[in-house]
């Protein structure tokens, strides 16, 4: 019986004892060459402007949403319970808020309704895959389709709301030191949540479920609470994406957020996160992954590539990533 | 217990769980496929007609196949092939193109699963070679093969009067020829995952590889296996499509992805590996066919068939979580 | 082995740097056109509208930056971004998610460069494209003319294949269309309407077509409307396979079905807008004398539009002397500068 126990141990083991030391010699260190040479790339083909403030500033608030929304779901990655429905969570969390606000509701009153709503929806992903037991991805897959088609209802006819606001338009596209305010709060966000995943028990506590629930449990740590809490988190996440994208777009669409979760997790595998186990992958990686990926995109865009090839490349860039973590000692399937 | 001793003790669980998960799940998809059919039955008593059969069986035929493909996938411890939309689409556009061409049907079918065996193969050498989870692997293959095959047509369809044409329309036995094969398929495969050393292979190595290649099982052999299999299936699948489906584009695929992963779940193929009956398929398509048409039926719009879609697989994967918790210690 | 894998992803990396160091500078004081495709794989037109849009740019000796909206909103509202970044003169989109068009309008007018917006329209830009009401009503004419004489008006069901993501747009075709019919047959009872979603795609409406076409068992005579030649002929591949097409009547709009040699016998006709040709419109009446130093006025509402395509009903006889979408654009491409596809192709002007 004690064998068993100290095999199962030492199988997983590794990374929940080491969490710092692995993060930087690991997935953080392969994500960070990728984007030094995805700036090399932009500096020899585009120029100097691929590092403009005018440049990373159009970078930057088209990726404040995903930076924000793969902050928060990281939480979900790393306690080991996918979160498939964040983008349908963005997608209902922008038509509700631009239900309310066009509906006479104050733009904080709207906030808390739909925050409100969206750790419903949470809970109701915890319950299904934290209480029953139930399979993360298929889960939440259930979830992603439930709640696109809610969308689809709300939106009526015309699949859209329109709640273009001047004022709340000015806000989350304010620049500050020539950059928008929202991308350098997604960023502090990051760091945040990286202090938090790294240097706290918290953190530790996440990490550890992720990479062990048994032993996690073994050692006094509440896994249930803990994925609950990472799958409430990962749907708050969500629903400030939605609201930020009303501000940004001036409405609200069938279609807002849809294909949300892909860009997200594959830039965040691209950041060293998996999908399919917890316990590894860090914030700053992952938002390394998508400022990476938005940087190729923009690469291809301003390098007047036709439009048609930027998801090939960007295809093979994500198997380049995931290979050059994997050669740089990553992890190997099978 | 020393440690090899607790590894080769899953696999001799493996049957056991198996038979008892399979039944569990027979049970339910009847129950809840049969409540249903009665529900809709009551409301609008014409849902009993030859029509509504007809309208099923169809939407049955392709997504049967493609489930076959998932499930391989899936039971081998692959756990999804998220290229199946663009695979699907290139093989229906070789089939497309072989029918302009005027090659009988048995070859457009052999031409179709050749190609989607190379497209497995091809996910199968990035997976070995280079030692990449699947999932990423094929997320990124389908992401690549969808805009390259947008760069290459935008439209297709099979020639109008021709054979494969008429397969498409066609009723044998008073269900869609299209059907049958799917029927015949799942049978099949169900068998040979059951009763064969082959099948039995795999299925072992979905439940815990490493007993698998301590037993001398090659884990390269059975992904390239498992994924030219599925890609074959996919192959399939597209002539099917093709001959159905009127004229179709680089997009119209996607929609089934959704509903193809929640057959294979619903139907108890763990998606994780290692567990499952393919006949359990039958079953779980037949009933998620059947919900599309019964929201009709009750006059719901089809907005509201994804949310019944995705709380119903919700739902189901709670519940199969719920067992398979209280049945392990 | 190892090596291998690793000379892989060294090539994987490399790809984009030789293709840049191959790339060479462009002048920069030419007239720079900015175009934002719609990026949506359902529809041959759209990639057709950015091909034929670079063709016209380089005759008249102009820069040209092409975009893919990717059919996302996002995606769209960046990609204006960098238009403005990129110092376009004057852009034009076919935004198929068009709840961004508020968005695109401000960061566009803030940069001072006038876009022209092909068929959804916005107050702050240059409207360009066909009056979706009178195509769908002039559609829908045809096919009530047709069911007065076969059926007397006296159909079992007009059914309607909605492409509800399109948003107004549908409202006007599809809704236009039962407008048409009703205007030929006033008498038909409201309950003898009904509608599906189709998505605008013949392999996605089928499904739902099918399921369509069971609830309605008893239904012989039906006459089939939608958004585009797609969402119809899917109800018309349904009816076939359900043995139910005998006496199925469906009139497009777009024209994508309707040309070459596999035009299904049960599309009567459909309304061409020449999609792919739109950019001749945009370049004869806004993007051309800006580019020649004009002020243009800025029309924006779809009854006013800067540039007005006209609508070209069709019936599947006539159709049969148009030629299909790759004849017509290198035909078009071939005529003198401002000849527009209705020009060329449009046998009931």
């Amino acid at each position: 019986m004690t064998d068993t126990t100290a095999a199962s141990r030492t199988l997983p083991g590794h990374l929940p004892h080491h969490p710092l030391r692995a993060a930087l010699t690991g997935s953080v260190a392969s994500i960070a060459f990728t984007f030094i040479a995805v700036i090399a790339v932009g500096l020899i083909w585009i120029g100097p402007k691929f590092v403009s403030f005018g440049n990373v500033s159009i970078i930057g608030s088209f990726l404040i949403v995903p930076l924000i929304v793969g902050a928060f779901s990281g939480f979900a990655l790393l306690a080991g319970v996918v979160d498939l429905s964040i983008g349908s969570i963005v997608g209902i969390s922008a038509a509700i808020f631009a239900w309310l606000i066009t509906h006479g509701w104050g733009l904080w009153p709207a906030a808390g309704a739909t925050l409100s709503i969206c750790l419903v929806i949470g809970g109701l992903n915890a319950l299904a895959i934290v209480r029953f037991g139930a399979d993360p991805i298929a889960a939440t897959l259930g979830m992603l389709t439930a709640l696109r088609g809610i969308t689809w209802v709300l939106c009526g006819n015309q699949r859209m709301i329109p709640a273009f606001d001047i004022d709340f338009f000015t806000l989350i596209n304010q620049q500050l030191f020539g950059l928008p305010l929202f991308f350098l709060l997604a960023i502090v966000l990051t760091l945040i949540a990286a202090v938090v995943v790294t240097k706290t028990r918290v953190g530790r506590h996440v990490q550890a479920v992720g990479g062990d629930d048994r032993a996690a449990a073994r050692a006094g740590i509440s896994v249930r609470g803990v994925r609950t809490a990472a799958l409430l988190l990962s749907a708050v996440g969500g629903g400030l994406g939605g609201m930020i994208y009303v501000g940004q777009l001036g409405s609200a669409a069938g279609a807002t957020g849809l294909g949300l979760e892909f860009q997200v997790y594959a830039a965040l595998m691209i950041g060293g996160y998996s999908i399919l186990r917890g316990g590894v992958g860090n914030p700053v990686g992952g938002a390394l992954g998508l400022l990476a990926v938005a940087g190729v995109a923009n690469i291809l865009d301003l390098g007047r590539i036709s439009p048609y090839y930027v998801n090939i490349i960007v295809g093979l860039l994500l198997l380049a990533a995931v290979l050059l973590d994997r050669l740089r000692g990553g992890d190997a399937y099978e | 217990m020393s440690t090899d001793q607790a590894i080769d003790a899953t696999p001799t669980a493996t049957p056991l769980a198996v038979r008892f998960q399979g039944w569990g799940t027979a049970i339910t998809l009847v129950a809840v496929w049969a409540l249903l059919i009665a529900a809709t039955g009551l409301y609008r008593p014409d849902f009993f007609a030859h029509q509504t059969v007809l309208a099923i069986a169809f939407t049955m035929s392709i997504v049967g196949v493609l489930a076959i493909g998932q499930g391989i996938i899936g039971i081998s411890g692959g756990f999804i092939d998220l290229s199946q939309p663009a695979c699907l689409i290139l093989t229906s556009l070789i089939a497309v193109r072989l029918s302009e061409a005027g090659l009988p049907l048995p070859l457009v079918f052999v031409g179709a699963v050749l190609v989607g065996m190379v497209w497995g193969a091809f996910n199968a050498t990035i997976v070995v070679l280079a030692k990449l989870n699947p999932v990423i692997v094929t997320l990124a293959t389908n992401f690549i093969g969808l805009a390259a095959l947008y760069l290459v047509f935008q439209l297709a369809q099979v020639p109008n009067g021709s054979e494969i044409y008429h397969m498409g329309r066609a009723s044998f036995l008073g269900l869609p020829v299209i059907w049958w094969p799917m029927l015949v398929l799942i049978i099949i495969v169900g068998f040979l995952m059951r009763y064969t050393r082959y099948g039995r292979r795999i299925t072992a190595v979905g439940g815990n590889r490493f007993a698998a290649q301590a037993r001398g099982i090659s884990l390269k052999k059975t992904r390239f296996a498992t994924f030219m299999a599925a890609g074959g299936f996919v192959g399939f699948a597209a002539v099917l499509f093709a001959s159905a489906a009127g004229p179709f584009n680089p997009s119209s695929a996607s929609t089934m992805q959704l509903n193809v992963i929640a057959a294979v779940i619903l139907a108890g193929i763990s998606l994780a590996g290692g567990r499952g009956s393919f006949w359990m398929l039958l079953l779980s398509v037949g009933f998620l066919s059947t919900i599309p048409t019964s929201l009709v039926f009750f006059g719901l719009s089809s907005d509201t068939q994804s949310i019944f879609q995705g709380i119903l697989l919700m739902i189901a994967v709670a519940i199969d979580g719920y067992r398979a918790r209280r049945g392990t210690p | 082995m190892r090596n291998s894998v690793r000379a892989f992803a060294l090539m994987a990396l490399s790809v984009p740097v030789l293709i840049g160091l191959a790339g060479v500078a462009e002048a920069q004081d030419k007239f720079k056109l900015g175009m934002m495709v719609g990026g949506n794989t359902c529809c041959e037109w759209m990639k057709a509208q950015g091909d034929v849009a670079r063709a016209l740019a380089e005759k008249m000796g102009w820069d040209y930056v092409e975009l893919s909206n990717n059919n996302d909103p996002a995606t769209a509202l960046k990609n204006a971004q960098i238009m403005v970044q990129e110092g376009v003169d004057a852009a034009i989109q076919f935004n198929g998610q068009p709840s961004t068009n508020p968005a695109i309008s401000a960061v566009m007018k803030a940069a001072n460069i006038p876009i022209v917006t092909y068929d959804i329209a916005d107050p702050g830009m240059y409207f360009v494209g066909i009056d979706n009401l009178a195509a769908g009503i002039a559609g829908g004419e045809q096919l009530g003319k047709i069911m007065k004489e076969k059926w007397n008006c006296e159909p079992d069901l007009v059914i309607s294949s909605e492409g509800a993501g399109a948003g107004i747009v549908n409202e006007w075709r599809t809704g236009g269309m039962r407008t048409g019919v009703k205007n030929i047959c006033p008498d038909i009872p409201a309950e003898k309407y009904i509608s599906f979603e189709g998505s605008g795609d013949a392999a996605v409406a089928l499904p739902a077509a099918r399921d369509l076409l069971a609830a309605n068992p008893n239904a012989v005579k039906m006459a089939v409307v939608g958004i585009n030649d797609g969402g119809v002929l899917g109800l018309i591949n349904a009816a076939e396979q359900l043995g139910r097409a005998d006496e199925v009547i469906g009139w497009g709009q777009d024209g994508a079905f309707i040309t070459g040699d596999n035009v299904n016998p049960h599309l009567a006709g459909s309304v061409f807008y020449f999609l792919e040709g739109y950019a001749v419109y945009a370049i004869k009446d806004v993007i051309g004398p800006i580019a020649e130093g004009k002020e243009v006025a800025l029309k924006a509402d779809a009854g006013d539009p800067a540039s007005k395509v006209q609508p070209c009903p069709v019936s599947a006889e006539q159709a049969k002397a148009v030629p299909d979408m790759p004849e017509r654009v290198a035909q078009l491409l071939a005529a003198p500068a401002g000849t527009t596809e209705y020009d060329l192709f449009c046998l009931n002007k």
